[in-house]
């Protein structure tokens, strides 16, 4: 990261940390009197429609009603921010700058950030220290957006005509289109880091929340739109399942978060961009001792509450001797098994919260799932609350081999697979990661894991999976697909 | 006034007759060997009642057996009474939409069809259509019996009928096999050509349905030329959300009239629009009762079983729920009773005393998500 965006983004961070702490969080939320109404936000202003949905919190109690908007709305609000010219360059910086202040530290919408985080823990069942980690991370990549965006611009290439060369020319960075749809994830807040960057580069943004947690985007665009975008630069088009198309067919480009099905069905489609299973890998090579990167292991399996692509699913063990793998399962079982299970609202929890129901068809498709795999945590994985709603507890399995088919299973808590792996399966069972963090100094093969095309993120020594750094890539950057490289040359007029 | 069994069942326009009274006439009609057609007269074998003794009111109609799926086979000439003598005046044979499984077929009777179309234009006055008009109709033609009413509403209500044609069962197959965009591009050759004819053509009436209507909506040409020269807007064939109405009325096409009608081969027509609602009311549709009834019932009612006697699929939901639509048709021309809808609606009372209910916010049955677990944590 160059020195000066390193500062700039460290200053944000410590403001932003400086000020979450000033106010003293009350106990608790709130007793509900009226459901909160979380109306759609477009190009107009907040528009409530008539058909909603309630967003429940694990428990199952009812914490908004969530406007849905019809395709025709989304064509409507794409045809008006198409119509809004960006802002210019600096004022977008500026304005990005301002709602993450703003997002972090402010009143938005009449909800102070505590009893915001409060509510998205609790419709989450994120634990409420991850969510608040989340505001910060948020908020701190908010203010560097700006940067961040900018370090994916070609060497060659300047960031407007007006630089362009004259005589040879320059290459120019472009937007490959005006208006840009993101059907974002629910299963972290953090989720909503990454898409800012589009409107730093001056694309105009619509966001399709997920229907489990619409509380972040809505506040964050509440937010943007304060702070200087204005309500036809960026929108919240909450939709039902049938009319998501439409959200995506509007804008000129779009990311689409889901499984597997969901990156089949974009693969031939230029003008959009899956974001699929993480699938996020750890390789504990024989160069060193497993025990020394134990709490690594541990980390990245369960931070975020194990709900992020980012946290690790699977972990390669190079069995050094027979056993090896077995004993790393059993050291690695008695440490996740060891935290605490507690409603999500609560100071200490770490574990992610479902609804009883949904928590029971995770763990039912995980014994599915697992098959003949060797379960080193405990036989059930739901711990049940007794609210309606149930922690899941930390899975560890042992499989067979490097090429087991439960190693590509990622489910949204602490669930890991532990698999023995020698020199001779090389890089074929790594592949397909997010992020693979290689404990291993051999240089020939740190070599095949960079040049293995589906590995995304390669990390090396003693870093956990989940790190993610502001103008770094995430799945390569955003503004690779965003942004396009042009010639302009420009021949001066003789008259 | 006293009306004979055959006046009971022809009452002139405006008359209407006492509904148990109605059915009475209409059962000795349907199934007395001179008059029944010969589908009802040989299927009143297997009913297990006799119609003419034991249907004496509307309710009763609930004792017949949903038959609907036996007009995929039955042939059409079966279906025509015999009272309408060896020459009937046929308008035609039509199908319906074929959404699940083969077609099922009806015979349209000139004398029905005049009494529907008569109703339907005291609507479209109600609703402040201005008479007279050019209409243009991006509606199916060929085997929909919509596409004949869309001509014969024109050249009564109107001047000159303009069509589109379309073949709506292509579309669904397409958006069966997964080829959304090849629908969408079909979708949106109809709308050039409708451009066309409202470029060209001095256009006061467009019927249309809801998914060609956004498409076209989302051409600003479009939304100017029809905001300049189109009067009054009917639409029908598929739902319309709420929300997307309100766009139309209060945003996009503010001055013009717009209104719909919720259509059924198997009533032989339509509910239309209740005239009058107000801004925040949700979009009532009225049948032609009581030769066209609804009733809104347990949506848990499967109605496949279809046994005959009273099984259960007509116990309605409470007025302001949502239930799944029976329909019943009753004329001389054609006799279906209890066909269970593909929809769902909201139970509103009916005009006046009824028979049936009146229907709001039309939407098709959900099914519901099983709780699959995908992988992945998004």
């Amino acid at each position: 990261m160059a020195e000066s965006q390193q500062a700039e983004y460290r200053k944000a961070e410590s403001r932003i940390a400086e000020s979450q702490q000033v106010a003293s969080p009350p106990a608790d939320l709130p007793p509900l009197d009226a459901l909160d109404a979380l109306d759609a936000l477009g190009p107009r202003g907040p528009y409530r429609t008539r058909k909603r949905a309630t967003v429940t919190d694990v428990t199952g109690t009812p914490r908004a009603e969530l406007s849905l908007v019809p395709g025709l709305f989304a064509e409507r609000t794409a045809k008006a921010l198409r119509s809004a010219p960006p802002l210019p360059p600096d004022q977008r910086a500026a304005a990005l700058g301002r709602a993450a202040i703003l997002f972090a530290t402010g009143t938005v919408d009449g909800r102070g950030i505590d009893e915001h985080e409060r509510t998205v823990s609790r419709v989450s069942g994120l634990p409420l220290t991850v969510v608040r980690d989340a505001t910060r991370n948020i908020a701190t990549r908010l203010a560097a957006a700006h940067g961040s965006a900018d370090r994916a611009r070609p060497r060659g290439a300047v960031p407007s005509w007006r630089e362009a060369a004259e005589g040879d020319g320059s290459a120019v960075w472009a937007r490959r289109g005006e208006v840009f749809a993101v059907h974002a994830a629910g299963n972290h807040p953090g989720t909503h880091s990454l898409w800012p960057e589009a409107l730093a580069l001056g694309h105009r943004v619509m966001v399709r929340p997920s229907r489990r947690e619409p509380f972040t985007p809505h506040r964050l665009i509440s937010a943007l739109r304060t702070a200087g975008f204005g309500a036809d630069r960026v929108a919240l088009l909450p939709t039902d399942h049938d009319q998501a198309g439409a959200v995506l067919r509007a804008a000129d480009l779009g990311m689409v978060y889901g499984g597997d099905e969901v990156v089949r069905k974009y693969a031939g489609d230029p003008r959009v961009l899956p974001q699929g299973p993480g699938r996020s890998k750890i390789l504990l090579a024989g160069d060193s001792d497993w025990r020394d990167h134990l709490d690594t292991v541990v980390a990245s399996v369960s931070h975020h509450g194990g709900t992020g692509c980012v946290n690790t699913t699977a972990v390669y063990v190079e069995e050094t001797a027979p056993g090896t793998a077995a004993a790393f399962t059993a050291a690695l079982a008695e440490r996740l098994g060891a935290l605490p299970v507690l409603p999500p609202q609560d100071e200490k929890a770490v574990l992610p919260v479902q609804p009883a129901a949904t928590a029971q068809a995770i763990a039912r498709h995980l014994q599915q799932r697992a098959g003949s795999a060797r379960r080193f945590s405990p036989a059930d994985a739901v711990a049940d609350l007794g609210d309606g709603s149930a922690v899941l507890r930390p899975a560890v399995h042992l499989v067979d081999g490097p090429d087991a088919p439960q190693l590509g299973a990622e489910l949204p808590f602490p669930c890991v697979w532990v698999a023995p792996w020698t020199p001779r399966d090389g890089v074929a069972p790594l592949r397909g990661s997010l992020v693979l963090t290689a404990v291993t100094e051999r240089e020939e093969l740190i070599g095949r894991l960079l040049d293995e095309p589906t590995i995304s993120n390669l990390y090396l020594g003693d870093t956990p999976t989940y790190r993610i750094e502001p103008g770094l890539p995430h799945d390569g950057y955003l503004a690779e697909f965003l942004m396009h490289s042009k010639s302009v040359i420009k021949t001066p007029s003789n008259h | 006034m006293t009306l004979n069994g055959t006046e009971i069942l022809n009452p002139p326009p405006g008359v209407r007759p006492d509904p148990d009274q109605f059915v009475r006439a209409a059962m000795q009609w349907h199934f007395s060997p001179e008059t029944g057609s010969p589908y009802w007269l040989h299927r009143a074998g297997s009913l297990g009642f006799d119609p003419r003794t034991d249907v004496r009111t509307h309710a009763d109609l609930a004792l017949f057996p949903n038959v609907a799926g036996e007009l995929r086979d039955v042939p059409a000439q079966d279906l025509i009474p015999r009272g309408y003598g060896s020459r009937p005046d046929v308008v035609g044979v039509y199908e319906s939409g074929g959404t699940t499984g083969a077609p099922k077929r009806v015979v349209l009777l000139r004398d029905w069809l005049d009494r529907m179309l008569a109703w339907s234009n005291e609507q479209l006055d109600a609703h402040g259509f201005p008479r007279g008009l050019n209409w243009l109709g991006t509606v199916p033609s060929g085997p929909h019996i919509v596409g004949e009413y869309f001509r014969r509403s024109a050249a009564t209500h109107g001047t000159h009928g303009f069509t589109v044609d379309l073949d709506p069962r292509w579309v669904k197959r397409l958006i069966a096999e997964g080829r959304g965009k090849e629908a969408g591009a079909y979708a949106e050759h109809i709308v050039d050509q409708a451009a066309e004819v409202l470029r060209s053509q001095d256009i006061g009436v467009l019927t249309i349905t809801p998914p060609l209507l956004e498409r076209l909506a989302a051409r600003d040409e479009l939304v100017e030329l029809v905001n300049k020269k189109v009067r009054a807007i009917r639409w029908g064939g598929t739902q319309l959300d709420p929300d997307t109405r309100d766009l139309y009325r209060d945003e996009i096409f503010p001055d013009t009239v717009f209104s719909g009608n919720y259509g059924s081969t198997m009533i032989l027509g339509f509910a239309g629009e209740r005239p009058g609602l107000g801004p925040d009311d949700p979009c009532v549709f009225d049948t032609l009762s009581p030769f066209v009834t609804f009733e809104v019932v347990d949506p848990e009612a499967d109605g496949t079983d279809g046994t005959g006697g009273a099984y259960g699929i007509n116990e309605p939901v409470p007025y302001g729920s949502r239930g799944r639509v029976v329909a019943h048709h009753v004329s001389a021309s054609f006799l279906l009773p209890n066909n269970l809808e593909r929809d769902t609606a909201i139970r509103v009372p009916a005009l006046g005393e009824g028979p049936g209910d009146a229907v709001a916010d039309i939407a098709p049955v959900t099914e519901f998500e099983n709780e699959t677990v995908i992988e992945g944590v998004y």
